[in-house]
């Protein structure tokens, strides 16, 4: 804590008198143009992440609607993990040039005519169906903004734009239980500390029945899936919408997934 | 209360008159305040020019007002939280201060400029007030002057708008005058407030802007110059809380 506290008041020792912009260039003058790593990046002191950190976990458990503050605490507490990531996904070819030509997903991005007319089965349809179904748009994904480095800004965001084709894959749906067995499965994969919180503390509020199809059938399947799949951000998924969900299952050893019911409460 | 169209409305109720801001779209009506619109400018076109601050960043004097305004409409819902949060309840002690140097009787004709909510409300611009001269007893102004473009202009108008003997009274962010305590502050506005927004109002930029915009402001001698500039007489100012705000109180004698 008192390296903290030293390393947040030294740019602040420049600080005295009248401030203006000249005198707090240590402190803010990154803010401006200058210093930015990409668009919408806040640069902040490692006070600040720790601060956020609690800030934000305390803040999802208090109000799980707030998804921002879920996106806040995987930024703040996922340096080590992104690395981890990124240097998984440097090895692999296809993700290799996923890095390299910065795909994103979005529906901007998205072909949705020529999604619906592929054949039935495949992984475009299904993924479509899932948005449908689920009624969510690729298009409410935060941008990252406390990253301190470009590239894993970038796979930060891929993972987050990467998470919808994962219900897909798992074939869960976005109520709370079909999100908590998505966040295992991914905490088991990527490591993220807000992935492995997420999946700890989200089932605080789950009723005791599906609790217990949770920690029975749901969570080992999901690890037990998580554990044998390759890493899933080295699917350049956006070629692959062609091939039948069935098939890039078994590429990635996924087996059939559980029934998890899409109505009805948790 | 008025309509999205309409907007000098007002009632008064017995004894207080208290004008208070809205948003709200009206041709001719600029605005450089927090919640105010941006219309065009009608004088000092040349002006557009130049440059000014908007917390530590530099914008053009046209931006500033609309900038303000976003800043403004996008804290507006958590605003009364976030103070009590901030300030921890603090700030409600300063306004009381604010009232008790006041000391309001039955009958004083009381402006309360960038107020937000409460009785009755006129939409202007501090910098063209839509009064008449010599119109009341008491301008006050709490945590409002510091966001307006042209403060001179602002406090011109509160000495027009007032009455001979009126006296004008603002409540606003200052300077620490202890170096200990002023870099425990410079600490708490720069790591904490920004979080503080972010988590509870998930708006991280509006509350750097805050803690900008107040190592902005003029220390309490220079502020008190610039009230004086004015015309005002027999300016004094009380720094509060080690200075991190202080009332200033001038008379239009």
């Amino acid at each position: 804590m008192a390296t903290l506290l030293r390393s947040a008041l030294r740019p602040l020792r420049q600080l005295g008198g009248r401030r203006g912009p000249a005198a707090d260039v240590r402190l803010r003058g990154v803010r401006h143009g200058a210093g930015l790593l990409y668009p919408g990046h806040i640069p902040t002191s490692p006070l600040q992440k720790l601060l956020l950190a609690a800030g934000s976990a305390g803040m999802s458990l208090y109000n799980p609607y707030r998804h921002d503050m879920v996106a806040v605490l995987g930024e703040t507490t996922g340096h080590r993990a992104l690395k981890v990531l990124r240097d998984q996904m440097r090895k692999d070819p296809e993700g290799a040039k996923i890095l390299q030509e910065r795909p994103r997903i979005s529906l901007s991005t998205l072909d949705l005519d020529k999604l619906r007319s592929l054949p039935e089965g495949s992984f475009g349809q299904e993924y479509l169906r899932f948005l449908d179904v689920n009624r969510v748009s690729p298009d409410t994904r935060a941008p990252t903004r406390f990253v301190d480095n470009e590239e894993l800004a970038y796979v930060i965001q891929r993972y987050r734009e990467v998470h919808d084709m994962l219900h897909t894959l798992l074939g869960m749906p976005t109520n709370i239980l079909g999100e908590i067995v998505v966040k295992w499965f991914e905490a088991v994969q990527t490591g993220l500390p807000m992935c492995i919180l997420g999946a700890l503390f989200g089932p605080i509020r789950l009723s005791a029945q599906s609790l217990q199809v949770l920690v029975s059938e749901l969570i080992p399947w999901a690890m037990q899936n998580g554990r044998r799949a390759p890493c899933v951000l080295n699917l350049y998924y956006e070629q692959r919408w062609e091939q039948p969900l069935l098939a890039l299952r078994a590429e990635l050893g996924i087996t059939e997934p559980p029934t998890v019911h899409v109505r009805g409460p948790a | 209360m008025a309509t999205h169209r309409s907007c000098a409305l007002w009632s008064y109720c017995g004894r207080r008159w208290s004008r208070l801001m809205r948003c709200c779209r009206l041709p001719g009506f600029r605005s450089s305040w927090p919640r105010g619109p941006l219309g065009a400018r009608h004088l000092s076109q040349e002006k557009q020019a130049t440059e000014t601050h908007f917390g530590f960043e530099t914008v053009s004097e046209k931006e500033k007002g609309g900038k303000v305004y976003h800043v403004f409409e996008s804290v507006a819902k958590k605003y009364d939280v976030m103070n009590d949060m901030m300030s921890l309840g603090i700030h409600r002690i300063w306004k009381d201060l604010l009232l008790w140097k006041m000391h309001p009787f039955p009958g004083t004709q009381l402006l309360d400029v960038a107020g937000g909510t409460g009785l009755a409300w006129v939409l202007g611009d501090a910098e063209e007030l839509p009064f008449d001269d010599d119109k009341f007893d008491v301008y006050t102004i709490a945590f409002g002057i510091r966001n307006v473009t042209h403060i001179d202009q602002a406090l011109q108008e509160a000495h027009r708008v007032l009455k001979p003997g009126g006296r004008f009274l603002c409540l606003e962010f200052s300077q620490v005058n202890n170096p200990l305590i002023s870099r425990l502050y410079d600490l708490y506005s720069f790591q904490v407030i920004p979080v503080l927004g972010e988590v509870i109002a998930g708006d991280w930029k509006s509350y750097q802007y805050l803690v900008e915009s107040i190592r902005q402001f003029p220390s309490q001698e220079e502020f008190k110059e610039m009230i004086e500039d004015a015309g005002f007489e027999k300016v004094t100012y009380e720094s509060l809380t080690s200075g991190i705000v202080a009332i200033h109180s001038g008379f239009k004698l």
